[in-house]
């Protein structure tokens, strides 16, 4: 095998290292999102029950009341969201879990917390669709929706997306700091193999002593959104303390008084899409593999990403000079990680191509981008082989049974 | 038994819902964990009413586990005939199977069988059907070159009731005299 | 300014952005009146509103703390708020579209749970900020920009559905009666549940204008007025009636959302203690 450098960038490689006390599990996805949650501080959940997501809200409802916490299981994803909006608001962090079919009803919700900046954290543990398509099949059809995750444009999200069991568990309390230093709503796009498999999971035995978890600051002061300012880091604001704050649909002055003036929508715009444009290196998270010799870069996120290595390692095995980018932060998007002249192979679990727009967008040249597209069920390590030696012998990716290569 | 290049073992068992495939894999999972290694296991179910199927995938490693799926089983377990027909072409080690659920196997590759009556054995034994899934983890254990004890500490963890049964049920699939042989 | 507004509001935004005539800043003034009455703080109050003539008037008039929904959604906000801030009094102060259509759903379940908040849904019977379409509310019959030959639908009550769903506080009044509304806004603030206020307020620009054929404020006040006695001015009987007052005070009489799970933390943090200690014991 050609030797290769391997590298893994984000925050939890640190925590990992550290000689916490704790246990090692054999857990499912879902059980670590919960207790990434509780260990991050979370004290709400609210939502609705959904395949795969459902064993989230099962673990919450038996969690959270032992730490203080409240459960709620609400009418629809529209309440569980706006419910999570309202609590964190009120000085408690909050999460949410769903699957697709609740996921497009939380836009509402979106919105509202994008505009009004407030922290919490979204799981939206992708199933192939639309619709309800097969509830027990992984998809990842909600890569754009989760970066467009309201209407009216003039805003950037955070979406991160974990590929194991323990990832998912460090990711969680990563997604909920950000939540909280980039006042944002913080979307963990995650997918129902990851969230339903199970996988030996470390746990620390004590969520107080972990200090690297951001603890909710309340924000008492005028202004209580800096428009026009970059500013990272400015503490959430808060109702019931008596600051006399103001939250609301409308675009906003720094009060938060509605106001129908174009200085106010741009002085708004330039704080929602700045405050993360301008802070993307605290946002950087991904993991490469043989980058430095590779012709041929396999690009995945999320559960297929582990078939996938498995194929970039093996396809190296056999003197394919492959590499391997796994993106961890999926928005705002890691263009930095497509800068090399190669080709490069998208592997993703729908037919329509998404995240091969970006990366089309993003390389040096889009002719050299292929689409290997799956539904429903993992790519084979034999198909990313397959996929990689064909495009490094011949540019083209062969003709496979179930993987689309169409994109335009 | 012989780990594959990366070190990876591979098991796949497969059987009806309600036969209790997911806790053996859950207990065999945990027993590899409480032994230092690494552990992935997908669980899935066939969405047909008739001839469904339920089936988890282990990966046992002493590395990070990267691809969780099992495409080449060390071995594999076979509880009903639609998942023997359905995975076997995913197994290329020894096919555990229960007799009174598989009833025909494939001619081509007789010395990778293995038959173990665990249905009967358990209504024989216990008056119910309910252990097959103990015995045939007993002999999976034997048969994969597991840690037996390891395999005991962590079925206590795992079920919550009838330990003195499901002991008895794993103690019964472990001492199998078809399995020296194997 | 009064003296309540300048006890209560932000000189800022007030006056609001209502049409002439409108009665949202009259009821807000009965609001204040009863909460001056009680007794009551900027600080003890949360105010909460949603989208349409009644959220754009009221929101960010009140002196403390508000929030503005998305349209329907301002009751699922004040369920998660509560949990956050249990011992505010909500005031949450919406219109028949929010209440009664797009967020009915929140306004049932609400109710169901005993949520700790007032809704006072401020009614014009109408969409009446995108142009005086028909709500829930508007009487069968009746013309406005979306039913030219009449509103062929049947209306509900909002009051009978939040009672049937469990609310511990219920009445209905409307801006002809002063005196009665802010008793009753007395009595459902005093209710550590769920209290649903139903006031009907006469839209001059759009209800009025097209259901009604006049512009005139008091001559709508007049139609609203004759159908809360069943009788025109000239004495005939009215179309239909609206039956006012308390239609339901069950006040106190079942545990607040948030205190219930308030209880049942401190039974499972009991019950956890207790299991540690005894395991401690052994």
């Amino acid at each position: 095998m050609i030797e290769h450098k391997e590298t893994l960038v984000a925050p939890w490689q640190e925590w990992a290292r550290r000689s916490i006390k704790g246990r090692r599990l054999l857990e499912a996805g879902t059980y670590a999102l919960t207790e990434g949650a509780i260990a991050a501080g979370c004290r709400v959940f609210a939502g609705y029950p959904i395949t795969p997501a459902t064993d989230i809200a099962e673990y919450m409802s038996k969690r959270l009341p032992q730490v203080g916490g409240y459960y709620m299981q609400c009418e629809d994803e529209l309440a569980g969201m706006h419910a999570c909006a309202g609590a964190s608001l009120g000085g408690l962090k909050a999460m949410t879990a769903t699957s697709g079919p609740g996921y497009t009803l939380m836009h509402d919700a979106y919105g509202w917390s994008i505009t009004n900046e407030i922290p919490l954290v979204v799981v939206d543990a992708m199933r192939v669709g639309p619709i309800s398509g097969i509830t027990g099949a992984p998809g990842q059809g909600e890569f754009y929706i989760a970066r467009y995750a309201s209407h009216g444009g003039n805003f950037e999200t955070i979406v991160l997306s974990p590929s194991s069991v323990q990832e998912a568990f460090w990711l969680t309390i990563d997604a909920f700091n950000l939540a909280e230093r980039f006042r944002t709503p913080v979307t963990i796009l995650t997918d129902q193999v990851i969230s339903d498999m199970w996988e030996d999971l470390f746990i620390p035995d004590d969520y107080d002593g972990l200090d690297f978890v951001i603890p909710r600051k309340h924000n008492l002061m005028m202004p209580f959104y800096p428009v026009g300012s970059a500013d990272l880091d400015v503490p959430p604001n808060v109702i019931g303390h008596g600051t006399g704050v103001c939250v609301s649909a409308y675009t906003h002055t720094e009060e938060g008084y509605d106001i129908e003036e174009m200085e106010a929508q741009w002085a708004q715009t330039f704080r929602l899409v700045n405050k993360i444009r301008h802070h993307r290196a605290e946002l950087t998270r991904y993991e490469t593999l043989g980058l430095d010799d590779a012709d041929v870069i396999a690009v995945a996120y999320g559960a297929n990403a582990r078939t996938v290595k498995t194929g970039v390692l093996q396809a190296r095995r056999r003197g394919v000079r492959a590499g391997f980018v796994r993106l961890i932060t999926l928005w705002p998007f890691l263009d930095e990680l497509f800068e090399r002249d190669a080709r490069y192979v998208v592997c993703e679990l729908n037919y329509d191509g998404q995240l091969v727009r970006e990366v089309m967008r993003a390389a040096p040249d889009k002719r050299k981008v292929h689409f290997m597209g799956k539904s429903a069920e993992l790519h084979t390590v034999a198909e990313v082989v397959a996929g990689l030696d064909g495009v490094a012998r011949s540019g083209k990716i062969p003709e496979l049974p179930y993987i689309w290569t169409e994109v335009r | 038994m012989t780990p594959t290049a990366e070190g990876r073992t591979e098991i796949l068992i497969s059987g009806f819902g309600g036969q209790g495939v997911i806790r053996m894999g859950q207990i065999l999972g945990l027993c590899a964990i409480k032994q230092g290694h690494r552990v992935t296991m997908l669980k899935s179910h066939g969405t047909e009413t008739r001839g469904g199927y339920v089936r988890a995938q282990l990966v046992i490693s002493p590395r990070y586990v990267d691809s969780p799926v099992v495409e080449n089983a060390d071995v594999f377990v076979a509880f009903s005939a639609p998942a023997y027909r359905k995975f076997f072409d995913f197994c290329r080690g020894k096919i555990l199977y229960d007799p009174e659920m598989v009833e025909e196997i494939r001619s081509d590759a007789p010395e990778r069988h293995v038959a173990v009556a665990a249905t009967q054995m358990s209504k024989e034994r216990f008056n119910n059907v309910l252990f097959a899934n103990m015995i045939m983890l007993g002999a999976l254990t034997r048969v994969a070159a597991l840690d037996y004890e390891a395999m005991r500490t962590a079925m206590v963890e795992v079920i919550p009731r009838f330990h003195e049964q499901n002991l008895g049920a794993l103690e019964v699939g472990y001492q199998l005299p078809v399995l020296s042989t194997v | 300014m009064n003296k309540l507004a300048k006890k209560y509001l932000r000189p800022s935004q007030i006056p609001t952005k209502a049409c002439h005539g409108c009665g949202i800043g009259m009821i807000e003034n009965w609001l204040l009146q009863a909460i001056d009455e009680l007794g009551l703080k900027q600080e003890d109050v949360i105010f909460g509103t949603g989208i349409g003539c009644v959220g754009r008037q009221t929101f960010a008039t009140w002196g403390g703390d508000n929030f503005g929904a998305t349209h329907g959604r301002a009751l699922a906000i004040a369920t998660g708020l509560k949990l956050a801030q249990p011992d505010k009094k909500y005031l949450i102060v919406v219109g028949d579209g929010d209440a009664a259509s797009i967020g009915t759903s929140h306004l049932i379940h609400a109710a169901r749970r005993n949520l700790g908040v007032t809704v006072i849904c401020e009614d014009n019977m109408g969409y009446e900020s995108t142009g005086g379409q028909f709500s829930p509310t508007t009487p069968a019959g009746y013309v406005t920009n979306s039913s030219p030959y009449g509103m062929v639908e049947p209306p509900f009550d909002p009051c009978d559905v939040v009672k049937a769903a469990g609310a511990t506080f219920v009445a209905e009044t409307t801006a002809t009666q002063w005196h009665q509304t802010v008793k009753i806004v007395k009595k459902a603030l005093a209710n550590d549940g769920f209290s649903f206020i139903h006031v009907r307020f006469p839209c001059n620009e759009n209800f009025g204008a097209y259901a009604l054929g006049t512009r005139d404020t008091l001559k709508n006040l007049e139609w609203i007025y004759e159908h809360t006695q069943g009788r025109k001015t000239d004495g005939s009987e009215s179309d239909f009636v609206w039956e006012t007052g308390i239609k339901h005070d069950a006040s106190n009489s079942r545990p607040e959302f948030s205190r219930i799970m308030r209880d049942m933390n401190a039974r499972v943090q009991a019950d956890l203690a207790q299991k540690a200690a005894k395991k401690a014991a052994t």
